[in-house]
């Protein structure tokens, strides 16, 4: 087993992005299975069928895909534990951040999910499904973008969407300032943050353009740090892609290379 | 003005969500609120707000009742209910919560509050009715066999007994139930699908059906054994001779 693994996205994955498999791509390069065992928690938008109809279009070919549902039954003889534990990935979806939380913790899910985080299955999600892993974010649950507490997996705080709903980030970096939730990250659609163990490694993103920010309250002032993400090109190394016309993209592939030959 | 009684329906299977082309149990709580065009608001909260149980709702009730829906999961769009949520629930004549996860509806309507919303509604004698989930939530123990084995989860306790649901439809839940009470969980209720236990206050009232044959049961330890009483039931639809068993 390997070390504790969260990719958290802004957005996107084949639930917002129907073309585009960059993301999801990304999370499955996280295991080394052959045929991965693909788990998807659809909790935070009640288990929708679109939902669950767009997982198995994306994961159903290739890996061993399955859904949990925690509104209809399986008929399942098997534990939630029993399901959980046996993944190779699992992939939480969007929706509102407080019911899945509410919904995880009555059923004791987040428990399961703590220890398959330590267990080294990695652990990927959208919106709801990636705030969830930080000590807290930013949710429309209500309505309005309030303040919420998450699991606290990771030390620090996500908000999503940072560009497809541009009404939290101010919401995030008031509350990141006042102190009511900890320095951390803001991602744009389309953009992933990875975490190994507790540490932020690298930041994917499936679009040029795109970007995520870092911010922490010094002193009562709010600092604030842009980070170029790595632009994904599913299947092809960085080294073999064409150039990209898209400055942006080229400039995040330079950083790619750079990093790539320390 | 007067003081309506509270009032609790609670289907072990059956009405719109399970019986479609059997209105008996739905007319029943109808009937109950006594308001010529009842207001009725729907909770799908233990499905995940299934967009196709919702449908099913406004088809059933939209041309006789004042029809609306609870969202927790889509507020921003799908035409649920709006704002101040309490105050909505207040108003109405009938609240009926549909099937699905008992355990993730008692989860997300602590997390919104609902749960003491729907008390204070309870008191106030808003008609509450529901099936399976629906059912189970009103009570203080409620078995439940979503994912694994069957287990007993504490409701919302506006009826200080257990409730067992669906108990002719899952043959294992009937020796499950009597087994959990021997253990320990208080004594309480066992329906069939088509069978309604109407409780007025928290004194058990009346028990009806949609289906001939559906039986409710108190399920007590009695001398150190499980004693499972039939209980009279009244079958709502065209007088056919069918014997209720005396409790």
């Amino acid at each position: 087993m390997g070390e504790p693994t969260i990719l958290a996205l802004g957005g996107g994955g084949f639930t917002m992005e129907p073309d585009n498999p960059a993301l999801d791509e990304f999370a499955l390069s996280l295991t080394d299975a052959r045929e991965p065992r693909v788990l998807f928690l659809p909790t935070a938008s009640g288990d929708p069928a679109a939902q669950i109809t767009a997982f198995y279009a994306r994961f159903g070919r290739r890996c061993t895909a399955t859904h949990l549902s925690l509104f209809r039954r399986h008929g399942a003889d098997r534990s939630l534990a029993e399901i959980v534990l046996a993944q190779d990935l699992i992939y939480v979806g969007g929706g509102s951040m407080r019911n899945l939380l509410a919904i995880w913790a009555a059923h004791g899910l987040d428990e399961l999910l703590r220890e398959a985080w330590r267990r080294g299955i990695p652990l990927a999600g959208l919106s709801a499904g990636a705030m969830c892993w930080f000590e807290g974010g930013v949710t429309r649950s209500g309505g309005p973008p309030e303040v919420i507490r998450g699991l606290g997996l990771l030390p620090g705080s996500f908000s999503v969407h940072a560009d497809g709903e541009p009404e939290r980030l101010p919401v995030w970096l008031a509350a990141v300032r006042r102190g009511e939730l900890p320095g951390g990250w803001a991602a744009d659609d389309g953009v992933g943050l990875l975490f190994s163990g507790t540490r932020h490694v690298r930041t994917v993103a499936s679009r040029p353009g795109t970007g995520a920010l870092r911010a922490d309250a010094v002193g009562g002032e709010l600092v604030r740090r842009r980070i170029e993400p790595e632009l994904l090109n599913a299947g092809v190394r960085p080294r073999d892609r064409p150039i990209p016309d898209e400055i942006a993209a080229l400039r995040a592939l330079r950083a790619e290379l750079r990093r790539g030959r320390r | 003005m007067t003081t309506r009684p509270a009032q609790i329906v609670a289907f072990g299977g059956g009405g719109f969500s399970m019986e479609a082309g059997n209105p008996l149990l739905d007319d029943y709580v109808l009937s109950l609120t006594g308001a010529e065009r009842p207001r009725v608001c729907f909770v799908p909260t233990a499905s995940g707000d299934a967009d196709h149980y919702v449908v099913r709702f406004y088809r059933t009730f939209a041309a006789t009742c004042a029809t609306s829906h609870v969202s927790l999961f889509r507020r921003d769009r799908s035409g649920a209910v709006q704002g101040d949520l309490a105050r909505h629930l207040l108003a109405q004549d009938l609240i009926y919560v549909g099937g699905g996860s008992v355990v993730s509806l008692l989860g997300a309507w602590r997390a919104h509050g609902l749960d003491r919303v729907l008390r204070a509604a309870w008191r106030k004698g808003v008609v509450l009715c529901g099936l399976s989930a629906g059912s189970l939530c009103w009570f203080a123990e409620a078995v439940t066999a979503f994912h694994g084995a069957p287990r007993v989860v504490r409701g919302l306790g506006l009826l200080p007994y257990s409730n067992c649901v669906h108990y002719d439809g899952e043959p294992e839940r009937r020796a499950e139930y009597r087994r959990f009470v021997g253990d320990g969980v208080r004594p309480g209720y066992a329906a069939d699908d088509g069978a309604a236990l109407h409780f007025v206050g928290r004194g058990l009232h009346a028990v009806v059906s949609s289906r001939p044959r559906a039986r409710a049961y108190h399920v007590a330890p009695v001398d150190g054994a499980v004693v499972e009483t039939p209980l009279e039931t009244r079958y709502l639809g065209a007088a056919v001779p069918d014997l209720a068993v005396a409790g």
